[in-house]
């Protein structure tokens, strides 16, 4: 790998801006992630994790097994939002900002 | 690295690296920021990212928030691109209740400087052409956008760098001793003193506070957003609720549940949130979702910022808020101001940690 090889083929981020960040104290995986998208497209660092990880242990000598995995979360795989919208329009832990307003004897609080 | 700072902040989120930078953009003596993990790996890093005025209530305090959306252009001169959009808000309704609301708001609002419209059917759906056609109105206020919380906070942190702030990371801080004039600091990788010390803990601001014996009334609330694969530009406002970013992708979600700082997402608020999304605008219904993710977020008792010097122990200051994304431009210079000078240029007595007492 030199320094403007691309370790993530989703968002096109190259080794050097990997790096960069490394010797700015980000340690882990997702560290890095939010400072660089590295992991942040479709394939959500399936592609890339491993490459990755190399690049840690090499620059903080932090042992693979010590290097924790990137945090997976659903879908896993792109997933439309019709197939998980059900259509309902009651709503309970999703709310409105409307809903938040509050009136107090016909007036704005 | 030094063991002796005049200011240690505590919490390296957009809060308290917002507060080491307009620090040190004021002041050479040593700051140094400890975090317990690393900056944006907790609520800073797992938000939308609203620079959000408009439908705060009470006006107070949507006054105060306005005067932080105001710092944005003038703070991406001087930090970097934070990819920082004023878009205008845009708050959707369905039915015609909410209009009878949205008109009082902007009644009263008007009073204070900040302009709501109340839009017809006809005028939201000229704004926002994907917006559900069964929309009965909006507001409208164009002081409200978005910003890139990563570019954000890493942008407050390299500018502090530079200006000589340090920082410890992975570095969770186990006990503070107040001192005649100064504060000892314990943390996992060592041992600090210190003159000023500043409590950014967000979430973790009620366990902080243990530390020096001080009550700080936050609680935790999560919250679940969806971001899906990017779509060429088709939404023009940050609309309550879901927003599109300057790579394309779509954030959705604005759901509260009190679960403590359990971070996982979970189907049935996963499959609400879609059902807004398709909700306010049908054609998402055939965008990808590529992941979901959840943010707990600082919610104070009442529900507003904590800000100011603790009563009762000289130079302890706290700063803990919910809207920390739009509220850091002024907390960071507020707090600076206090430090600096003292007292600060608009009042924050109302935001005082004394009102629990």
């Amino acid at each position: 790998m030199d320094k403007s090889t691309i370790i993530c083929r989703c968002e096109e981020i190259s080794y050097e801006e990997i790096e960069d960040v490394l010797t700015n104290g980000a340690t882990t995986f997702d560290d890095l992630k939010r400072l660089t998208r590295c992991g942040m497209g479709p394939c959500q660092s399936k592609i890339c994790h491993s490459l990755v990880a190399d690049m840690i242990h090499e620059k903080t000598n932090t042992p693979y097994f010590q290097i924790p995995l990137p945090r997976m979360r659903m879908p896993l795989s792109p997933i439309k939002l019709e197939t998980l919208a059900t259509n309902s329009t009651s709503f309970s832990s999703v709310k409105s900002v409307m809903d938040e307003v509050e009136l107090e004897d016909g007036k704005v609080r | 690295m030094d063991t002796s700072y005049q200011t240690i902040i505590i919490g390296g989120g957009v809060v308290g690296s917002s507060i080491a930078y307009h620090l040190s953009e004021q002041t050479k003596e040593g700051i140094l920021v400890l975090d317990q993990k690393f900056p944006l790996s907790g609520t800073s890093g797992s938000t939308q990212a609203w620079v959000w005025v408009h439908n705060k209530t009470p006006s107070w305090y949507a006054e105060f928030s306005m005067y932080s959306a105001e710092l944005y252009s003038y703070l991406s001169k001087k930090i970097g691109d934070v990819e920082f959009k004023r878009t205008g808000g845009l708050s959707p309704f369905f039915n015609e209740v909410d209009r009878e609301k949205a008109l009082r708001l902007a009644e009263a609002y008007e009073q204070i400087g900040i302009k709501i419209k109340v839009l017809s059917r006809e005028e939201a759906l000229e704004k926002e052409p994907f917006l559900n056609p069964a929309v009965v109105g909006a507001t409208y206020s164009a002081i409200d956008g978005n910003v890139n919380p990563f570019r954000l906070v890493d942008r407050y942190m390299r500018a502090a760098k530079k200006n000589g702030v340090q920082y410890s990371t992975y570095n969770k801080v186990t006990e503070i001793q107040k001192l005649l004039g100064k504060f000892i600091v314990v943390s996992e990788k060592g041992t600090f003193a210190c003159k000023n010390l500043i409590l950014a803990g967000g979430t973790w601001s009620r366990e902080l506070g243990k530390l020096v014996d001080v009550n700080i009334p936050i609680n935790q609330l999560r919250g679940q957003i969806l971001v899906t694969e990017p779509l060429k530009p088709f939404l023009n406002y940050t609309i309550s609720g879901l927003r599109q970013a300057f790579n394309g992708e779509v954030l959705i979600g604005y759901s509260m549940e009190q679960e403590g700082f359990n971070r996982a997402t979970t189907l049935d608020v996963i499959q609400e949130t879609a059902n807004m999304a398709v909700h306010y605008v049908p054609a998402l219904r055939k965008a990808k979702v590529v992941r979901a993710f959840s943010g707990i977020r600082a919610m104070p008792e009442d529900g507003f910022p904590i800000l100011g010097k603790i009563p009762g122990v000289e130079n302890l200051i706290v700063a803990a808020t919910h809207s920390g994304v739009t509220l850091s431009p002024l907390i960071g210079t507020l707090m600076t101001e206090l430090i600096l000078d003292g007292e600060t240029s608009i009042p924050i007595d109302r935001y005082s940690i004394s009102r629990f007492a």
